[in-house]
């Protein structure tokens, strides 16, 4: 129980305190642990239990495949994928490059034509004087996935010059470098399948807004009125809609807000016709096809939606959301909430 | 006013005042409100904390999310299909996380009272050695350790879409009947959530994200918004300290709001020239 409560509770509440109040301390040394120290401490500890994170997939993926589980097949990839970023990251790096270095006197010309055709360059030239201008030796602008791809291009440039090296990337460096077999897959494999699922998002939320938008009630349509203003807003087609188009809109949305207190229907499609033509008249009398008022304008509409009704709620969820944080982490630092723990 | 409430305003005046007194020398300069807001909201929360355990009644209005929690795993229960409970994709770092985990104590020790069985896909190692500690506690509360197995919690991957297909592949291959979605979430949100609506399971979330609570709101059937979610595990624990601090939130809250009525009614005197006092420049 000590070691499992009582000294992690302890760890907890000193380093809380620590990090509140150490951004109040003026102290170097205090500083350093606040704003630098424990949040490289916290990514340590991840970093090495993701090594947990991992066995743990692997080990229920295989007990799937062994046991022959339900959909155990999808098992067999998954842990394909697994070995075979491995071996990419661990074991096969890929990202070899060439140097070249001494080169025999006259045939500078040759050996920037090779080059530039590998690079698929239409002007040697730039090689020339890249390899002029090297001080020791020339690293050539291209990485290759097998040796064996390198040394057959190594075999092209041997007769012409007199130092050639195969090298590789640094370990390490070689996940985030062009050519390395971990890039590939990165920029081949992952990058598309997230890129896939993320695609996926733009349907979701066309089925998401159809429910939203639906008219269910009151706060349905107004959701569907303010959402469809926005809309509009943000085009340019919006700021083409003339003045009268919007007055019709607002005198429909005037119409369908009193229509439940309004029992005769003749009497509501009056009042809103009246309405339309009285819009109309005034506004032509008033001079609005030259100057409309911008309270009849799309885009203006949908500016003041967005800075001041959605602002406002959007600013008291804010302070809601920072207040519960404050007070979860409170209830943390003060060892109340222990929860974190477990239970 | 009680002997209580003048002990913790005189204590929050002394410290205030030796900040003010050390500013430049111990304490950084500058950051003398800040101190002073960090100070009034611990006190009040910790008074509040001090009211409910000295046996004061705190009342707590109904959230229906946290109520439908059991009947979500009821269901389950009943139609004899599983309870998936996300914890978001941020680690133990964030507070949403650790809230998320704090309902998944609540969600497990009815999993095991109803003998319902439990997912709890992570995105995160430590998420993952956290949510088992908790999961077996809270096993081991209902009288049920023998239900209690560590792969119900299991770690699918760091990567933000590839943890979303995972837990997309569980809900189309398991059919889960509820959903729960308590945590830290970014654009997967709304993909887990959609997918979830299509095997018409029941659906619970809750997140600070500001961006993902429409995406929610949509979506699922409840949503804790804002602070609800926050509150959650003292509304589900029902212990009077963790109320209390509930009770200590909200006044902070309106002590927030009168702040804000304050200062627009000073800056509006000042803008107007009938004070010198810019408040702003205090803020």
């Amino acid at each position: 129980m000590l070691l499992k409560r009582q000294i992690p509770l302890m760890i907890v509440i000193g380093v809380g305190l620590l990090t509140l109040f150490g951004n109040f301390i003026n102290n170097e040394a205090v500083r350093g642990f606040v704003d630098n120290d424990a949040t490289q401490w916290f990514d340590i500890i991840a970093s090495f239990a993701i090594f947990l994170g991992a066995l743990n997939m692997l080990k229920l993926q295989l007990i799937k495949i062994i046991k022959k589980q339900k959909n155990w097949q999808y098992s067999i990839l998954a842990v394909a994928g697994f070995a075979f970023a491995i071996f990419a990251g661990f074991f096969y790096r890929g990202a070899n490059f060439i140097t070249i270095a001494d080169i025999q006197d006259g045939q500078l010309a040759i050996v920037s034509g090779i080059i530039a055709e590998e690079l698929n360059e239409t002007n040697p030239y730039d090689i020339k004087t890249k390899i002029m201008g090297s001080q020791d030796e020339y690293e050539i602008d291209k990485l290759f996935m097998t040796e064996g791809n390198a040394k057959l291009f190594m075999e092209k440039l041997t007769p012409f010059v007199g130092v050639i090296n195969l090298k590789s990337k640094p370990w390490g460096a070689h996940v985030q470098t062009k050519g390395s077999l971990f890039y590939w897959m990165f920029i081949n494999m992952i990058t598309p399948l997230g890129a896939t699922m993320f695609a996926l998002l733009a349907f979701f939320v066309a089925s998401a807004s159809y429910r939203a938008f639906r008219i269910r009630n009151f706060e349905a349509t107004l959701l569907l009125v303010a959402g469809i203003i926005l809309m509009l807003g943000r085009v340019p087609i919006g700021n083409l809609i003339p003045w009268w188009v919007v007055s019709i809109m607002l005198m429909f949305g005037i119409g369908a807000i009193a229509a439940p207190f309004i029992k005769e229907r003749k009497i509501l499609l009056g009042i809103v016709s009246g309405g339309i033509i009285i819009f109309i008249i005034f506004g032509t009398l008033m001079g609005w096809n030259q100057t409309p008022p911008a309270l009849l304008s799309i885009p203006i509409i949908q500016d003041w939606i967005f800075a001041f009704p959605a602002m406002a709620g959007s600013r008291a969820l804010m302070i809601g959301i920072a207040l519960g944080i404050v007070a979860t982490s409170f209830r943390i630092i003060i060892g109340l909430d222990k929860s974190v723990l477990g239970g | 006013m009680n002997n209580k409430v003048i002990i913790w305003s005189v204590l929050f005046l002394i410290l205030l005042g030796l900040y003010v007194l050390g500013e430049g020398l111990i304490f950084v300069e500058g950051s003398r409100v800040k101190f002073a807001a960090i100070l009034l909201v611990s006190i009040t929360i910790y008074y509040y904390i001090d009211r409910a355990r000295s046996g004061e009644e705190i009342y707590l209005r109904t959230i229906p999310g946290l109520k439908a929690l059991e009947e979500a795993v009821g269901r389950a229960t009943e139609m004899g299909k599983s309870v998936l409970f996300v914890p978001g994709i941020s680690d133990l770092d964030q507070v949403e996380t650790i809230t998320g985990l704090n309902i998944l104590g609540h969600v497990a020790e009815h999993t095991a009272k109803y003998e319902a069985s439990l997912n709890v896909p992570v995105s995160k190692s430590i998420v993952m050695e956290a949510g088992r500690d908790i999961c077996k506690e809270s096993y081991l509360r209902a009288g049920r350790p023998d239900l209690y197995s560590d792969n119900m919690v299991h770690y699918i991957s760091d990567e933000q879409f590839a943890y979303a297909a995972g837990v997309n592949g569980i809900m189309q291959r398991e059919k889960p009947a509820a959903c729960f979605y308590l945590g830290k979430f970014y654009a997967e949100s709304l993909i887990l959530a959609e997918t979830g609506n299509s095997i018409g399971a029941i659906q619970i979330a809750g997140t600070g994200s500001m961006a993902q609570i429409p995406f929610f709101v949509t979506a699922c059937d409840y949503t804790l918004i804002g602070e609800e979610f926050f509150t959650a595990s003292a509304y589900l624990s029902k212990k009077p300290e963790l109320l209390g601090s509930i009770k200590g939130q909200d006044i902070v809250k309106l002590l927030v709001m009168a702040m804000m009525v304050l200062t627009v009614v000073l800056n509006g005197l000042f803008q107007t020239g009938w004070i010198n006092f810019d408040i702003l420049s205090y803020l």
